[in-house]
């Protein structure tokens, strides 16, 4: 009796590993393999083209923490991550609790216009901007002329780029966080609502104390992708608008690891790179996961 | 109901999966087999966008194609210029992979001889066609054939687009600010005439390409005396920090900083600017002459390069010469025939009519299939054409660096630009860095 139940059982693992066979070597030829690769490549100087790769050992992560440039790209990230932290979760927490509680005609009318950018490709709007905020002959800057305003040359200016680059992210995101997010409020019971009106209880109080827990798993979402999903869209923009520039002053780690891999063909810095990235986001999701995880309400 | 139109959806997304497959494996074909003969397939990259000649690149191949039957010429365009071409050069070749000829940036020749296969033309013409032997010594001038000779001595490929800086001008805002319409002549003169613009129309008065690149930098040291790269004992040094080089870009700086005569933006911003009539004077190269004939909607001239007063002029050859890194003999035989029509003189002409490049053949500009007449209707060409005595090679770092200290010289542009740096601090400290780099 219990043989045999032992036998079905191994029966039974044998075709859930089949099952999982196809998505494992998906997996494993399109993330693990590269992320060994890499992990052996950062031990390397190397061009991709030279038949000998010369191994360095640590030599390029030393390198790495030695350059200030390092640092200077960590910050931006820090930055990036922040001001799309403000547009792309915040404001859109916001909005939909304004859109689900006070506005009542046209809701489907907002939520189409807010959603559409993000049908629109990322490089499109990158060249629709870059055109639209021309600071010296741009729409914008012909209608600041007329107030007697000078456009800065951001895509020049240290620190506005950045601003400028995140705005032109946010257009393609904002949308998406904002539907997902909308679900999340809208989802919370009417009667709970109902029971504070009737309370009197003031709208800011609503909000922060009903809306804000109860959507809180739909919040962590939107707080985890913004973060994750942001910098790789931030890409995008960089490449199309100032490739990093000026002197480094929009790039972001993902567009570093690029530029050190594909514009000046440092391998093994780009791998190392990218090595330090992984192991910083994976530092910065587990804290996000330990401080927030715990307040998180689930409905079911 | 609604399961049918689900069904219906996910039908028609399975046929369009198919269907993008089907059209990606088709366009990495090599051989195709439409027609009863084999073609031979070959590629050409080229860089030519919209605005540099990118009509006139697609005109040339189709023609070609159009004109025999056993070679189908494939162009493709390599946003980013010759830095984005190189790089995707060397992502193909990563992946085993090579087109049959690229255009090669001049500042890339020791770079692209020291890191990727090619063949020499004049070995590709002594082993396919002998009658052919003598059709690059009588065609081109020795000093033109040796901007493409690398440091090793060896000849990497044909000189094929070649370009100088000349100043385009907007004369309608030069005469608003009560200035000669005949343009400057010197750096003082554009000195003088950006600030006089800045006062009296508030417009800006110049803009120098901050392309990806430091070419039109190069003009504006070189022609003071600098030079981006001296050959001591054998080694090759960067030298743009001389006294020379300090004080040339000292006041391109001022200019930007101090007068706010200049800007200090993205090609991208500078180009539209000058021609939305934003910007009075537009330093770049005479290739961008085609698409700013046709776009300005003002009276738009031309002159040389300027010069500094006292001083001879020092330009820097821009554009690429053309390489052939076909490896197998039937590649390698197509791709001389499409080069040996490339540089023909019609050819020749309508490239130079689709873009301003100065053709590097002899003959071209008088012969009356070239551009005899040409050269009479477009005033601005002669800007270009006039100057050719002062062509200088194209600065580029050899060694496995070149692209580095490239890197480094956009950067420190950018610093001194934007005033985090001053001028001597900022290119002796590249200098000095550029140089260890070589050392390495």
């Amino acid at each position: 009796m219990n043989r045999i139940s032992l036998k079905k059982q191994n029966g039974d693992n044998g075709r859930a590993y089949l099952y999982i066979l196809p998505s494992l070597l998906v997996f494993a030829i399109f993330m693990f393999w590269p992320l060994f690769r890499t992990i052996y490549l950062s031990f390397f100087d190397w061009n991709m083209i030279k038949p000998d790769k010369k191994f360095v050992g640590f030599e390029n992560y030393i390198e790495l923490f030695q350059n200030p440039l390092t640092y200077k790209i960590l910050g931006n990230t820090a930055a990036y991550i922040l001001i799309l932290l403000v547009i792309n979760f915040v404001v859109p927490y916001i909005l939909s609790f304004i859109l689900s509680m006070m506005i009542k005609k046209g809701q489907n009318f907002y939520k189409g216009i807010i959603f559409l950018p993000s049908v629109i490709s990322l490089v499109v709007g990158s060249i629709l901007y870059m055109w639209i905020l021309n600071p010296i002959s741009g729409p914008l800057a012909i209608i600041a002329q007329v107030f007697g305003v000078t456009l800065p040359v951001w895509s020049k200016s240290e620190g506005l780029a950045l601003v400028v680059l995140s705005l032109i992210t946010s257009w393609k995101v904002f949308g998406y966080n904002f539907i997902v997010v909308l679900a999340g409020v809208t989802g919370v019971s009417q009667e709970v609502i109902e029971a504070a009106r009737i309370d009197d209880v003031p709208m800011h109080k609503v909000f922060w104390d009903i809306i804000l827990p109860m959507s809180s798993a739909t919040g962590l979402y939107v707080f985890i992708i913004t973060i994750v999903q942001g910098l790789q869209y931030v890409f995008t923009p960089i490449k199309v608008v100032t490739q990093g520039g000026p002197n480094y002053a929009s790039s972001n780690l993902i567009y570093h690891s690029y530029h050190e891999a594909f514009v000046l063909y440092r391998t093994g810095m780009s791998s190392a790179f990218s090595i330090i990235t992984l192991v910083l986001f994976i530092l910065l999701l587990i804290i996000g996961f330990k401080l927030v995880e715990k307040g998180v309400y689930y409905e079911n | 109901m609604g399961k049918n139109i689900l069904k219906l959806i996910s039908l028609a997304l399975a046929v369009m999966l198919t269907l993008t497959g089907c059209s990606v494996s088709g366009g990495d074909a090599k051989e195709s087999s439409s027609g009863s003969q084999e073609k031979t397939v070959i590629e050409y990259w080229h860089i030519n966008s919209e605005s540099v000649g990118g009509a006139a690149v697609e005109q040339l191949i189709a023609d070609f194609n159009a004109s025999n039957d056993h070679i189908e010429v494939v162009g493709r365009y390599n946003p980013e210029e010759y830095k984005g071409l190189m790089q995707n050069l060397q992502a193909e070749q990563a992946a085993g992979n090579s087109p049959a000829i690229v255009q090669v940036g001049w500042t890339y020749l020791n770079y692209f001889s020291n890191n990727f296969e090619y063949t020499s033309p004049q070995e590709i013409i002594n082993k396919y066609s002998p009658e052919d032997k003598d059709f690059l010594n009588e065609n081109f001038l020795p000093n033109i054939m040796e901007l493409a000779v690398n440091s090793n001595g060896e000849q990497v490929g044909i000189p094929y687009s070649l370009s100088t800086p000349v100043l385009f001008y907007n004369a309608d805002l030069l005469k608003e600010a009560g200035l000669p319409e005949k343009g400057p002549e010197t750096w003082e003169e554009v000195i003088q005439f950006a600030r006089q613009i800045k006062d009296k129309t508030g417009k800006y008065g110049f803009y120098t390409r901050e392309g990806p690149d430091s070419w039109t930098q190069q003009a504006l040291i070189e022609s003071n005396g600098g030079k981006m790269i001296t050959i001591e004992n054998g080694n090759t040094r960067a030298s743009f920090a001389s006294e020379a080089g300090i004080e040339a870009f000292q006041v391109y700086a001022d200019m930007v900083l101090k007068d706010k005569s200049a800007i200090h933006a993205s090609w991208d911003e500078g180009f539209q600017a000058f021609l939305n009539g934003q910007v009075a004077m537009l330093h770049t190269t005479i290739a961008f002459m085609a698409n700013i004939e046709k776009t300005a909607q003002f009276d738009v001239r031309a002159v040389s390069s300027p010069v500094w007063e006292g001083k001879e002029r020092v330009v820097p050859a821009g554009g690429c010469f053309l390489a052939i890194t076909a490896k197998d003999a039937d590649a390698q035989k197509a791709a001389w025939e499409f080069e040996k029509y490339l540089y023909s003189v019609e050819s020749m002409a309508a490239w130079t009519k689709g873009t301003g490049y100065v053709p590097p053949r002899k003959d071209v500009i008088e012969a009356e299939n070239g551009l005899k007449t040409y050269v009479k209707e477009h005033d601005m060409f002669n800007a270009a054409a006039s100057q050719m005595d002062g062509v200088a090679s194209w600065a580029s770092f050899p060694g496995d660096s070149g692209l580095q200290a490239e890197q480094m010289l956009i950067d420190v542009r950018d610093q001194i630009l934007s005033g985090s740096v001053g001028v001597r601090e900022g290119l002796s400290q590249t200098q000095n860095n550029i140089n260890a780099l070589m050392e390495k």
